[in-house]
This record gives C-alpha cells, structure tokens and sequence, in this order.
C-alpha cells in the first residue's frame, strides 16, 4: 500500500493497490477539508472476457469453461451453469445428484470462507499487517484455519475430481460419482473440524471491529426448508422477492467511467436511493437465521451475532458461522449419501432461455444463457457478486470516511482498505501478475 | 545420496495470455519428469494455492509469468531466482500481484508456520497481458526454454544431497 499525499489545497489519498483483496484494485480519494470531492474504486474485472468467449459453445462445453473465471469459486461458476441448463432442458437429475451438489459447495464455502477469515480479514482486525506478520503471534489460529480450509479443498477435490478447475460437475449430474466410502472417510475429519470451528468462533469474537450502522438492503436466496446454496427465490431484507428468471427486469448493470467492470443496481432504484445492494454471507444470515443449523445458531450466539444486521464489519462472524453450517450439512449429507447410478442423467437440447443463481462464497451469482435448438450459445450473461457489491462499498466508503477525516493518509488508507475487504471482493480472478524488481549487485 | 521429494507448482491463470505461461510449462515439465521418484508436479492456479503445497516436500520450483517493474526486461527473458522468502520477496514483491497474496509472500507465511521447503523460481517476462488473448510470439518462442529451465531445475534438487 502507498499513499500518494497532496496536502494544500485538497488532501488526495491514493490507494493504488489494495491489499489482500481477491484481484487487484485501486482507491481514489480527494478531500477538501472535511468534504469528499471525489471517491473512485477503480476495479480491472476481465471475467467479461467470458461472456464472449462463451458464444458459441454448446451446452456440455460450459461446465468446463466457467470455473476458470475463479480460482477461489469455481463451484460456484458451475452450479449456476448447470442448474440453469438443466431447469431449460426440463433434464431429470438422478436421485442423490442434488445433495451431492449441496456437498461441492459445502467445500467451497469452508474454504473461501476460511481463507478469508484467516488471511484477509483477521490481520485488520489484530493490527496486523499482514498475515505473514500474524503469524508470530497467531500461528495456533492460522494453522487451525487452514486445517479447516484444507477440508474444504479435500472435498472439492473428491468430489469435484480436482479442486482448482473441477472437472465431475456436467449437465445431467456429474461425470464421475465418488464412492460411498471414499466420502465416509471424510467424517472424523469433518467432526474434528466442527469442534474446532467453535475454537475459530472464540478466536473471531475476541476481534475488536469498528462499528458502522448504516440502512442497507441486504440481498440472497431465500429456501422455506434450508439454508440456500444452489436453490431459492432471490429475497431482500426490504421485503423484495423474485425468481431467476426475473434478475435483469430488476437489476441493471451500469458502466461506470472509471472502472471497466460493470456495478450492478436496482432498476427502481433501491430502498435507501442510489439503488446500491449488498450480497455475501451477511445477507445470507440475515435472511435465513431460521435455517441455520444447530453449531452455526451456537455460534451466532456467540459471536453475538443478531439480525437484522447490516453493519459489514459483520461480515467475518457471518462467514464463520456459514461455515460451521458448511461443515455440519456436509457430515449429514455424508451420512445420508447414496451414490448416483447413473451419475448423470440423458440431456435435451432445446432453444430458450437459460437463468439461474446460486450462492457463491462472496453472494449470489447469476447466470443467463440464450441457446439454440442445439444447445449452442447464443448470448451468455454473468453477474458475480463482486459487481452486485461494487457500488455499495463505495457508498459505504462515502458514508464511513468523514467520520475518519482527523486520522493521518496511513490509518484513513487502512480503514478504507478494511471496508473494501470486509466485503471479500473477487476483484479479478482471471488475472494475476507477480511484479519483479530487478536488483544488480 | 537420498531422494529428495521435489514439487514443481505451476502459478497463472490458463486464459490470461502470457499469465497462462507458468501453466503450460508445468505441463510440458510433467510428461518429461513423469516416473521421477520423488517427483509431483500441480498446476495451482492462483499463488495463495500454493501455500497448501509448500508442506511435505524438501524443495519446490515454482513457475509463473512476471511482469518487471518499469518493464525493464523483454518479454520473453527467463529469470531465475533462487534463495529464502526474504531474497524471493526482494526479487517478487507480492502486492501488485492479485489474489492479494503474491508467491513471495506465500513462502514467508508457509516459513512462518513451519514448512519452508528450498524453494527455486523460475519465470519468463510477460509481453501481453489481459484475459482472452493467448500467448505472445515472445513468450511462446521462450516456452521451450522455460520448460527445459523447469525441467533441469526440479532434476538438480531432486538429486541434491539432502541438506
């Protein structure tokens, strides 16, 4: 992080690269005084590459082609595709297909969630700055969160039939099922890391986050029964409700001058004005709270963690409680598991319209897919959660940092940085560069 | 002489033009070290992958794409740097890397918990960058070499003398 200061007359603070954001990013800010002239999250978002990369693809090439626009969520990329094409070809999935998805996923929130627990956001919380310099004084939590992250990796692999691009998940159900055994084995480590997430819990309630109460309306799936990963109705604290299919009737995606991806926001312009939402696992707790399971209510206890609750800074006991529920819904999807046979059903083409949404780590992410009558790619539209938040940290940004204004670049540069992170942006998954610095001796 | 266990980790991201150079050459690398004792090789995609692999093994080679600060080498030069994280993270300085965590900083965080194995990087200039192009001319004709470069680098610390 390197602030650029112009004191006289305006006050500007640059932020050029945000650290431990999921991609890469750049904060403008200038002052006057105690006015914000101007306030610019620039964001480098390729994954629209792949909306046109997409066309022209059949159906079955899909799956495959998604998850590399995220190293950290491919499942997520996945399960937004099949669920769409499969809802379009009316495809029957056969029996245990569905649970074994809601198991995929399981192991992607465990370890998004963790990652970001213990490498992005506890360093901000413990004055840190950075995990590596944490890690003299935290290494029992570090080492128990990345156990617990490793989990999760182990799942998706097993399931997934490798973790960083998983290949199994297909349209009709999955290429290759895990055998009943194989998943079994997970269980002592999965009941081990459910003691210890309430270690992690005790760990997380100790953080001293700042407090910012501001109305928001907050934005996830919604499921009578249990708490949503790859089904609901789109749901908002404001009361708001609708399908899928509906999703670009009631958010639009804006081109912002200064950033080359896209902000997502309400069409009718939001309960609070400037139609801004947020997504991610805060949401998703304030919406679901009576589906939580058992260890994850605990901890939300805990963590003193209530809703209605719209406070970002919320966000951190969120994803530990989400991943309490991600470990317990696996060991009981385990327990209950019979292996798919076959493992994928016979799939349909035909023409229309593809849409579905899910809950990726981060929020919930859709996906529209226009196909011909031989399931070839005519249109592909994907908004990540990323974007749907985009305009929301910066009016949290506007809205936060007067209150800040008396602290020096560095402190007010960090508390921008926390507010930007606390939303766990996958800024650009598709890209990352190392920058070498050349040095002659 | 004892074997060494030796992990080649290949960083990058596969439709990010030359950022898929790292990818490409662990792969070429596995089929020319298949049947190695001792020998893995992964693709691990962003860097804060390879954290979980620096445990368990005497020494890692990491390949990736970089981009010099100020462009001050051409695209397609292979850089080598080998050393502790404190000469890797003066070589590759994590921040502007995205993920939030660079390679370098990897290391250091896999060292202060415990597991630092020797590791060797090896890397070739990025030309162009950006999602959706392929590789440039420069650095497609400099895949061989890098390749060659990853294979001769895993073979040498496979064979080294365990320390």
């Amino acid at each position: 992080m390197t602030h650029t200061v112009a004191r006289t007359p305006n006050r500007v603070v640059e932020i050029p690269s945000i650290a431990r954001v999921e991609g890469e990013g750049a904060l403008h800010l200038k002052l006057s005084g105690s006015r914000i002239l101007d306030l610019r999250l620039e964001i480098y978002e390729p994954p629209r590459f792949f909306e046109s990369f997409l066309v022209g693809r059949r159906y079955d090439e899909v799956p495959d082609i998604v998850p590399r626009i995220c190293g950290i969520c491919p499942v997520a990329y996945q399960m937004s595709a099949v669920h769409g094409i499969e809802r379009l070809f009316e495809t029957d999935v056969p029996a245990g297909t569905r649970e074994l998805r809601r198991l995929l996923y399981c192991g992607e929130w465990i370890e998004s969630h963790m990652l970001h627990v213990h490498l992005l956001a506890a360093p901000d919380y413990l004055g840190c700055e950075s995990a590596i310099t944490m890690a003299a004084t935290e290494r029992e939590a570090l080492e128990r969160g990345l156990a617990i992250k490793r989990l999760g990796n182990d799942l998706m692999a097993a399931i997934g039939g490798r973790e960083i691009h998983p290949v199994s998940p297909r349209v009709g159900g999955f290429s290759k099922a895990p055998a009943t055994r194989e998943l079994r084995s997970f269980l002592p480590r999965l009941e081990e890391a459910l003691s210890r997430t309430e270690e992690v819990a005790a760990w997380v309630a100790g953080f001293d986050p700042p407090a910012f109460a501001r109305p928001a309306e907050l934005v996830g799936l919604w499921h009578p029964d249990e708490y949503p990963m790859n089904e609901g109705a789109v749901r908002s604290t404001q009361g708001r409700e609708f399908p899928a299919e509906r999703f670009e009737d009631v958010v639009e995606e804006l081109h912002v001058p200064h950033s080359n991806a896209l902000h997502a926001r309400f069409r009718d312009g939001g309960t609070f004005g400037g139609g801004s939402y947020v997504v991610g696992p805060l949401a998703r707790v304030n919406l679901n709270a009576d589906t939580l399971t058992p260890v994850a209510r605990a901890l939300a206890t805990r963590l003193g963690l209530t809703v209605p609750q719209a406070d970002p800074f919320w966000s951190t006991a969120a994803r530990v409680v989400e991943t309490a529920l991600a470990v317990e819904e696996a060991i009981r999807l385990i327990r209950d598991y019979e292996q798919p046979a076959p493992p994928a059903a016979d799939v349909r083409p035909r023409a229309g319209r593809a849409t579905w949404v899910t809950e990726a780590p981060r929020g919930i992410l859709y996906h529209r897919y226009d196909l011909d009558d031989e399931g070839i790619v005519r249109e592909a539209r994907i908004v990540p959660p990323t974007s749907q938040n985009l305009r929301h940290m910066e009016d949290d940004l506007r809205a936060f940092l007067p209150s800040a204004l008396d602290r020096d670049d560095d402190e007010l540069g960090r508390l921008a940085e926390m507010i930007v992170r606390t939303y766990d942006p996958c800024i650009s998954c598709a890209t990352h560069f190392l920058t070498l610095e050349v040095q002659r001796t | 002489m004892a074997m060494r266990r030796v992990r080649v980790i290949g960083c990058g991201s596969p439709d990010g033009a030359d950022d898929a150079a790292g990818l490409l050459a662990a792969r070429a690398a596995a089929r020319r070290l298949a049947g190695v004792p001792g020998m893995e090789v992964v693709e691990a995609g962003p860097a804060i992958r390879v954290l979980d692999l620096l445990a368990g093994v005497d020494a890692v080679v990491a390949v990736d794409a970089v981009r010099t600060r100020g462009g001050a080498r051409p695209p397609g030069r292979l850089v080598r740097v080998d050393g502790d994280a404190d000469v890797l993270g003066r070589a590759l300085p994590g921040t502007a890397s995205s993920h939030g965590v660079g390679l370098a900083d990897v290391v250091r965080l896999g060292a202060a918990l415990g597991f630092a194995p020797q590791v060797v990087f090896v890397g070739v200039e990025a030309g162009r960058v950006g999602a959706g192009a392929g590789l440039s001319a420069e650095v497609r004709r400099a895949l061989p070499a890098l390749v060659s470069m990853v294979e001769a680098e895993a073979l040498s610390l496979s064979e080294e003398v365990r320390r």
